[in-house]
């Protein structure tokens, strides 16, 4: 018979030092940068590293597994280490730490209100995406809290656009005073129309 | 079953968490109703009267209990020849583009990464003895692989009843299964010697990295369980896994694409697979 069953015995290789894997971090080898970056997220204060790490990573795959090692992290200090790359001049680096957050329930719970209230347009329309992985209810207090008071109106087009799939009821009057707040801008007259019926349409299935 | 008091809220997110971190998978209170039935299954099996009896057990793993209780939250039900496109996507594709540069003689290595009680990995063995003419010029190595060793125990023996052979041409059950009893089946001594079983959770990297890279991995209904985070990392892990130029079968409601941009796409005529970049070294 052609299948054969090799006795695997698997070994654990070895791990390297914390002092390997920091160094990697910056190895001119992107195949040695991507070992590093993966086995960062298993040592302790390596979150520094990793976010100092980033912006300089040119490799596309290297700067993932650096995303990834700083969300599975996932503490205060390594999720905060990623908020200065919502502000990036470079595409990748602001949507790759967006994703990285998107993933981590504690980005969204503390600090999302920060990123929603900072004065950075870009980075509150980033932000409103945070929101999607709140529960309904916490998700359209956080964006109608923004909305009432927001001025710019991509941050609130970025924040109907997230309330029509996880608003609920709540949001109703928030959308509504958003809507008179600014008559004169077609696009997001539409966009509240829909988010509301979307809403209610949800809110009659319940 | 007795029925037991409902979890308090922070019990049920201590024991939520607690699973998240060995497993990756993720249970919100909407599934609270299938996580308080495997705790109470737990605790009756253990006899801890109490959920903080339990959780004491668990956490110091007494008598093997982690182990046991995420062999409680998988899901196990599978059946020969399902999807049955990705195999012949296996035979018409893939394994020409895998072969293009191996000699004969030279190892063809193939996971199914959660594998349950065989099925998959001996749809695949199966599939391939019937259906790729140049079967016998490699050697190929089939490894199923699954986070509940209970299931494992089951594969070795690799014997199914009626529903899982379902899908199987009468002829093939006459062929490569010996009939135990009424509506009881057992897969052929040489097949099941054929297919090697480890215990593997596909968020370990750890665990992963140690078996070695694959030709081709079948993953599928799987990620589904996990959140973004123990996904990308699965997906990472899985990548390791794979020799540059490798495929990776993911189940039919799943994109790779959502979870990771690391793999390119590749559309073949019978489906959709994700291929790790470059050539083979």
């Amino acid at each position: 018979m052609p299948l054969v069953r090799k006795p695997t015995q698997p070994a654990e290789p070895p791990k390297a030092s914390a002092g390997e894997v920091l160094a990697g971090l910056a190895s001119a080898n992107p195949e040695a940068r991507w070992t590093a970056a993966r086995a960062a997220a298993e040592l302790a204060d390596s979150a520094g590293a990793l976010a100092a790490a980033l912006p300089q990573e040119t490799d596309a795959r290297v700067r993932e597994a650096m995303f990834t090692s700083l969300a599975r992290i996932g503490t205060r200090e390594s999720l905060r280490a990623m908020l200065p790359m919502l502000r990036s001049n470079d595409a990748a680096l602001r949507t790759g730490a967006l994703d990285a957050l998107c993933s981590s329930h504690f980005a969204a719970h503390e600090l999302l209100p920060q990123l929603l209230s900072d004065p950075d347009v870009d980075v509150r329309i980033l932000s409103c995406e945070l929101a999607r992985s709140l529960p309904s209810e916490d998700a359209s207090r956080s964006l109608c809290t923004l909305l009432d008071r927001e001025a710019e109106v991509n941050v609130c087009a970025a924040a109907i656009e997230v309330l029509a799939e996880v608003g609920n009821q709540a949001a109703l009057p928030a959308l509504e005073r958003c809507a008179q707040r600014f008559p004169q801008v077609p696009f997001l007259t539409f966009a509240i129309r829909l988010a509301t019926d979307r809403i209610r349409a949800a809110g009659s299935r319940d | 079953m007795t029925e037991r008091p409902a979890l308090t809220e922070d019990e049920f997110r201590r024991l939520c968490e607690y699973l998240y971190r060995r497993t990756g998978m993720v249970f919100t209170e909407a599934k609270r109703y299938y996580v308080e039935r495997r705790v109470w299954e737990r605790m009756a099996e253990t006899g801890a009267a109490s959920f903080a009896g339990y959780f004491a057990l668990l956490r110091t793993d007494t008598r093997d209990e982690i182990q046991q209780f995420v062999n409680a939250f998988t899901v196990n039900e599978t059946y020969f020849y399902r999807e049955e496109y990705q195999l012949k996507c296996l035979t018409n594709d893939l394994m020409t583009e895998r072969v293009s540069d191996k000699q004969a003689g030279d190892p063809i290595r193939i996971w199914s990464a959660a594998c349950s009680t065989g099925e998959e990995p001996y749809s695949i063995a199966i599939w391939l003895l019937e259906n790729w003419s140049r079967v016998d010029e490699y050697f190929i190595e089939i490894v199923g692989s699954d986070i509940d060793t209970r299931v494992l125990e089951l594969a070795r023996a690799g014997t199914f009843g009626k529903r899982a052979l379902m899908r199987l041409p009468a002829e093939l059950i006459g062929k490569y299964f010996q009939e135990l009893s009424a509506e009881r089946w057992q897969i052929e001594a040489q097949l099941r010697d054929s297919v090697s079983f480890t215990p593997v959770n596909l968020v370990e990297p750890g665990q992963t990295r140690q078996h070695g890279q694959f030709d081709v991995i079948f993953c599928r209904n799987v990620l589904i369980y996990f959140d973004d985070t123990s996904r990308r990392l699965a997906a990472e892990n899985l990548y390791d896994n794979l020799l540059p130029g490798g495929f990776i079968c993911l189940g039919h409601s799943e994109s790779m694409s959502r979870i990771s941009p690391l793999f390119d796409v590749r559309r073949f005529a019978d489906a959709i697979v994700y291929q790790r970049p470059g050539t083979r070294t």
